[in-house]
């Protein structure tokens, strides 16, 4: 069963992708969309399974690679924390399919959408059920490549090649950091096999990794390496740049997996590797630490933004931080909460804003919006619930919230609880994001739905609801938006943790920031509900009530606001470090060393003057006897004046 | 001994001479002939040598039969050396450096020839002292035995130039009368001529 | 004192030539018409009694070498080997010609004659073990090669590659000749053991010897077409008929390349060191002509002349190695040269259009699409010529240039893998040409049963025998073997 979850999905991608002509676009859309229904389900039973009782185990499918010490097989790890990502996954997985069915009907390449999207799948179930470093290095790659070939899915369009590109060349940064962290284990611990790891890490603590000649402490190495790839891929401050413009792809691409699943990568692979980061205590920090930065730069960005996908993208961003900072308090289970809380209403958000995209004819620019609430009832719903459950909106003390309410809750709270300064740095920024988001958030509905239209008329009279095959699948996020907190709330971080959890993941005695959550005062408890509600009244306030009132404050704060309109400068900033010159390098190794150096002395120099070569040698050929004849003398003397002279 | 070492060198230096007379005089019949003489004086030197068997073949099969060929091929064949010749100054020099160099290494490694005791007892087939053996018995001797091989080696290779001869050059044309000797021969007067008798007046 | 000479292990020699004059009595006097159909049948049955003899005789040679005719004829293991590559080589040979021959009017019975006298010399080649055998064994082998060059003797360019071929051969005999003499002069003996004694015996080797051999070497190189003696092969492909050069392309080779080893490994085998520079250099000069000068050609039996000019290359690689390694290196080389050989020639007798034969290579423009079995044969053997795996080509390849770096000639070796890209060229771009150019006029589609046979068999050979290539390598190592034995 657990083999099949995994390989449902590759033998979708692979029947779609070779056979998308016989199959067709149908036969492709129901076929992979079938089985990835047949995964999702078998993933809810494998994770009642195992996480009744805490279960843990390992189905070996087969060898790999047995080399001396360096000996691996294929094999599916399976515990609660496998499950949890199983189920997120495949959900989203399949009703992204579904909805697919109905967004991209018109496109003609649909197999080869569909069959990118079931590998994507596969990747990321390989990823998640991984028991060695290097398999799970695999459905990395394998992810980092699904996800840049659906991002650049329109290659007609030379924004998607290019988005594609930069996401691809981001994420490679992050990779090598990985890979490092990779090789550093192996040394360590003569082993990538998880298990085995994490038997060995204890004893190797305060072992000392000579580089360069400076001493560093090896478990902290390896986990800023690791960490550094976690970065890369789930887009934290420094290398989020790709995950704004990964929105290139079409919207289903970006609810699976620049929302739901692929960016969270990096959070699981820091829960995975919870027994490696818990004995560094400094890379716990830099974990917090970059990702409460994270939460609140990409708030802060997401403030100004127009484009109705990079708001939430920005989002997205921020909301992987808030993940990051709960692990980096040791707090893994809220952050593994809050991941899947998250997966249920971003998709929702993002399929929600791609239905609006839908309607409005590919228009995504929210000042060219508005006013859209009574022509697309459905979407409008789907879309505040979702906002609502970003927002973290919900009654504290009591069963009745949105999912975010209670996982971003429990963030906060156990942020605080950490009783560190790191730990309350990243509550504050934390809270303060928490503001900014209920602002944006309502910002986009306001904008998008309320007030007078800002559309011409011919965008306007084509704008319809979606079709069903589009809104059905909805109502599963719907729920998982509405009711994911309150139903998982227990399990995940609430009493029954430690069952839920098993051995899968580990939190040292002396990290007990959220055991201490529920201990913290009831103001903190209540300020996240505080700040969500009051960042809503203040964009209703200034979207709705006094419309004029953004363009007045833009005025008065205009640095700030360009400031955060351009992103903090980041892409500006990366192309004059980065990008300009190593164009310039390029260039020059380009032009000056391949084509005129390599090309020239090379493979061109070379073709020239073997024809060169070539026609003389046959001017030889003359065709008269005595030529040849005295050749060959010529040939006879040569050799015997070597042999008198040098004897 | 002196006149056999000057008839040697008389015999040797003529026929060098011969030998370059053959390539540069300008009549090609002029060549043949130096030709012939050089075949003459090489068989002298055989003479000198005892191996009068060996002088007298030279002297039959060359000069007989090669030689008055090659007189023949020459005259009956239009060939304009003059044209053949044409070139012949502008390859001149690289020739002649090529030849005096091989020529000077030759007589380099010539000088320096040097039969070690231990070679010559491996040298093959001595000679018969004459006593023992005519000239003609000794050859015979050697080659219907020991190099029976070759022999018949080199028969093969005179069947197949015969061989190759006719390939080349022999024409059947159809239609051609010919004389056949047997049938003319066979020919029974009985079955060829038939007596009639003609009555007289009335014609055949 | 007279006594009998050993006969037994020429058995296939004096087999052949009683059988070949057979055949020309058989010639004269069945019916003309039939005369050509009977003989070749004839000649290549006895080619094959011959190859049963060549294994009958041979395999009983465990107890070591078979000397015979007074010690002027050896049998031995590497013999065999030769031997039968050689009839091999010359029954294919036949069998391609009998379409070809029949069509162009060369259809006299001389012409198989001719090939059974040429295979008789080569045999004898094989089998030298002094130098006058060797030198009667290369004459009746070039002399029947002269005649069959300019075989069709209506053709100016058939009877020209004839002269040319028999002047250039004539001067090359002259050096052979005049080797021997010096090697007869300065080591008193013409007999290969001999000479091996001599040599020993001697404190310094004269240097009037190492000239000799030098000459021989030339003369030879000549034989096998190595540069710079390898002048006459270009203008000898092209104008000699197709099945002619078809021969010469292989037994002639085969034998050649045999001889020159045999007697630079057995009599001078001593002297390696001496002679090794000469056999590097031409071995150099054959690579780098046969990659260059082939660019150009747009002849395709021109081509194949460089082509095997820079195979003899290779294969001479393994010679200058010397020792065991490289000669099991040449001799597996040869093997898979001549299978190879065979078929590509075989693919060349198919390129007629409306009964005309065609030698162009953008006469092959298109062949997949009218005549996609040629193409695919031609394609594999292209990629066999050019040393690509999984085709025996390459491990004919792999077996010189592992015992050129055996020998740490690792020049030699650099240049070898150069020229063998640069040679990749012109065998790919055939393959260019026959699946990727706009398709010409197709070709006569009957072909005769016997030329498919041939072309089809060498095609899956060059593929399907890389798996089994302990076929050639294991009886080439015992042959290897068997000259170095003391």
């Amino acid at each position: 069963m657990e083999a099949a979850i995994v390989f449902l999905p590759l033998a979708g991608a692979i029947l779609a992708g070779l056979f998308g002509r016989p199959l067709g676009a149908k036969g492709a859309q129901w076929l992979t969309s079938g089985l990835m229904v047949i995964a999702a389900v078998l993933s809810w039973i494998v994770l009642f399974d195992i996480t009744s009782e805490g279960k843990s185990y390992t189905v070996t499918l087969f060898t790999w690679v047995a080399s001396g010490s360096f000996a691996f097989d294929w094999a599916l790890r399976m515990d609660s924390l496998t499950a949890v990502m199983l189920i997120v996954v495949t959900t989203v997985s399949a009703v992204v399919h579904i909805y697919s069915i109905g967004y991209m009907s018109h496109d003609p390449h649909q197999p080869r959408f569909f069959a990118y999207l079931s590998f994507f799948t596969f990747s990321m179930l390989m990823l998640v059920t991984a028991d060695n470093l290097v398999q799970m290095f695999f459905g990395w790659e394998g992810v980092g490549v699904a996800s840049y070939l659906l991002i650049g899915f329109w290659f007609q369009k030379p924004s998607a090649n290019a988005a594609a590109i930069k996401a691809f060349l981001v994420n490679r940064v992050g990779d090598i950091g990985f890979a490092l962290g990779i090789f550093a284990i192996y040394v360590m611990t003569d082993s990538v096999n998880l298990t085995v790891i994490f038997n060995t890490i204890p004893d190797l603590v305060g072992t000392k990794l000579v580089f360069m000649g400076v001493e560093f402490d090896a478990i902290t190495v390896t986990a800023l390496l690791l960490f550094l790839g976690a970065m890369g891929k789930s887009a934290q401050l420094g290398l989020h740049t790709w995950l704004p413009d990964a929105m290139e792809g079409p919207t289903p691409v970006s609810a699976l997996i620049h929302a739901a699943t692929m960016v969270t990568a990096g959070v699981f692979m820091v829960c995975r590797l919870s027994p490696l980061f818990e004995y560094s205590e400094f890379a716990l920090a830099v974990v917090t630490i970059v990702g409460a930065s994270t939460a609140f730069f990409a708030a802060t960005v997401g403030l100004t933004q127009n484009d109705i996908k990079r708001v939430i993208a920005y989002s997205t961003c921020s909301q992987l931080g808030y993940m990051f900072f709960a692990a980096g308090v040791s707090a893994y289970p809220a952050a593994m909460f809050h991941l899947t809380t998250h997966a249920f209403f971003k998709a929702l958000l993002f399929l929600g804003a791609g239905s609006v995209i839908h309607a409005m004819s590919d228009e995504q620019d929210m000042r060219r919006m508005g006013g859209l609430a009574k022509l697309i009832p459905v979407t409008y719903a789907f879309m505040w619930i979702g906002s609502l459950a970003l927002m973290g909106i919900g009654i504290p003390g009591t069963p009745v919230g949105f999912a975010g309410f209670f996982s971003k809750d429990i963030v906060l709270e156990a942020a605080y609880a950490a009783e560190t300064m790191v730990g309350g740095y990243a509550f504050w920024l934390g809270l303060i994001a928490a503001f900014m988001t209920a602002f944006y958030s309502g910002r986009l509905l306001f904008m998008t739905f309320h007030g007078t239209s800002r559309a011409d008329e011919k965008t306007l009279a084509h704008v319809h609801e979606s079709p069903r095959v589009m809104i059905w699948p909805l109502y599963i996020l719907v729920l998982g938006s509405l009711f994911a907190g309150v139903a998982f709330y227990g399990g995940f971080v609430g009493d029954g943790m430690a069952n839920f959890w098993g051995s899968s993941i580990l939190i040292l005695p002396e990290n007990q920031a959220l055991a201490n959550a529920t201990l913290v005062p009831i103001w903190v408890k209540a300020a996240p509900l505080a700040v969500g509600l009051s960042g809503l009244a203040l964009s209703y306030w200034m979207y709705v009530k006094r419309p004029d009132a953004p363009a007045a404050l833009v005025v008065r704060i205009r640095e700030l606001y360009l400031f955060s309109l351009n992103k903090w400068y980041f892409d500006e900033l990366f192309n004059f470090l980065f990008v300009r010159p190593s164009f310039a390098i390029g260039r020059f190794f380009w032009k000056r060393g391949d084509q005129k150096t390599i090309d020239g002395l090379g493979p061109d120099g070379v073709a020239q003057t073997t024809l060169r070569a070539s026609k003389g040698v046959s001017l030889l050929q003359t065709g008269y006897v005595y030529h040849y004849a005295f050749a060959m003398l010529i040939g006879v003397v040569v050799f015997v004046t070597w042999y008198v002279a040098t004897s | 001994m002196i006149v056999e070492a000057l008839a040697f060198y008389l015999f040797a230096a003529v026929a060098v001479a011969c030998g370059v007379m053959v390539i540069t005089s300008k009549n090609p019949v002029h060549s043949v002939l130096f030709l012939i003489l050089a075949f003459f004086n090489a068989a002298g030197l055989f003479v000198i040598q005892g191996a009068e068997f060996l002088a007298m073949i030279l002297v039959i099969v060359y000069v007989g039969a090669v030689a008055v060929l090659f007189l023949f091929v020459v005259m009956m064949l239009d060939v304009n050396f003059a044209e053949l010749r044409e070139g012949f100054a502008k390859y001149l020099p690289i020739g002649a450096a090529i030849g005096i160099v091989l020529l000077a290494e030759l007589v380099l490694i010539g000088a320096g020839w040097v039969f070690g005791p231990d070679v010559a007892g491996v040298a093959a087939s001595p000679t018969p002292a004459l006593s023992e053996a005519t000239n003609t018995e000794a050859i015979g001797r050697i080659l219907y035995t020991k190099y029976v091989y070759l022999f018949q080696g080199a028969g093969m290779v005179l069947l197949v130039a015969m061989v190759g001869a006719i390939v080349l050059t022999l024409r059947q044309r159809s239609g051609v009368k010919r004389q056949n000797i047997a049938a003319q021969v066979a020919r029974d007067a009985k079955a060829e001529v038939t007596v009639v008798k003609v009555p007289t007046g009335s014609g055949v | 004192m007279t006594e009998l000479p050993n006969f037994q292990p020429a058995t296939p020699e004096i087999f052949l030539a009683a059988a070949s004059m057979v055949l020309m009595m058989v010639g004269v006097f069945v019916k003309p018409k039939q005369a050509y159909r009977t003989v070749n049948t004839l000649a290549i049955l006895s080619l094959l009694a011959a190859a049963v003899l060549v294994i009958m005789v041979g395999g009983s040679t465990e107890a070591g070498p078979q000397l015979a005719m007074f010690d002027l004829f050896i049998m031995d293991d590497f013999a065999v080997f030769v031997k039968i590559l050689i009839l091999i080589g010359s029954v294919a040979a036949l069998i391609m010609s009998q379409g070809y021959v029949q069509r162009e009017g060369m259809a006299r019975f001389e012409f198989p004659i001719l090939i059974v006298f040429a295979t008789l010399g080569m045999l004898m080649m094989a089998s030298a073990n002094d130098l006058m055998a060797l030198y009667i064994g290369v004459e009746l082998q070039s002399l029947s090669l002269y005649v069959v060059a300019s075989f069709q003797r209506d053709s100016l360019r058939s009877t020209e590659s004839g002269l040319k071929y028999f002047v250039l051969g004539a001067l090359s005999s002259g050096l052979l000749l005049y080797g021997a003499s010096l090697v007869y002069g300065f080591s008193g003996a013409t007999q290969f053991d001999l000479i091996v004694q001599s040599i020993a015996s001697s404190e310094e080797t004269p240097l009037g010897l190492i000239v000799g051999i030098v000459f021989i070497i030339a003369a030879l190189a000549f034989k096998v077409s190595a540069a710079p003696f390898h002048m006459w092969t270009p203008d000898v492909y092209e104008g000699a008929p197709t099945p002619v050069t078809a021969f010469f392309s292989v037994a002639p080779k085969v034998a050649a390349m045999a001889l020159l080893l045999r007697v630079m490994l057995d009599p001078f085998g001593e002297l390696i060191i001496e002679w090794r520079q000469v056999i590097v250099l031409v071995s150099i000069l054959s690579m780098l002509l046969g990659a260059f000068a082939a660019i150009a050609q747009t002849n395709i039996k021109r081509l194949m002349a460089y082509s095997s000019i820079g195979h003899i290359g290779y294969a001479l690689m393994g010679l200058a190695a010397g020792g065991e390694i490289g000669l099991k290196g040449v001799l597996v080389y040869l093997a898979i040269y001549v299978v190879m050989n065979i078929g590509v020639f075989a693919c060349i007798l198919t390129m007629k259009v409306q009964d005309r034969m065609v030698e162009g290579i953008e006469d092959l423009a298109g062949l997949n699409s009218h005549a996609p079995i040629t193409a695919l044969v031609l394609l594999v053997l292209m990629f066999s010529m050019a040393g690509i795996p999984p085709t025996i080509g390459f491990f004919g390849k792999y077996y010189v240039f592992a015992a050129a770096l055996d020998a740490e000639l690792y020049a030699l070796a650099i240049i070898g893998a150069v020229t063998s890209v640069v040679s990749a060229f012109y065998y790919l771009r055939i393959i260019k040409v026959m699946y990727f150019d706009e398709p010409k006029e197709a070709f006569d589609k009957r072909q005769p049963a016997g030329l498919r046979g041939v072309m089809v068999t060498s095609g899956f050979l060059s593929v399907a025998l890389a798996p089994f290539l302990s076929v050639i390598v294991t009886p080439a190592g015992i042959a290897a073997a068997s000259i170095l034995a003391p």
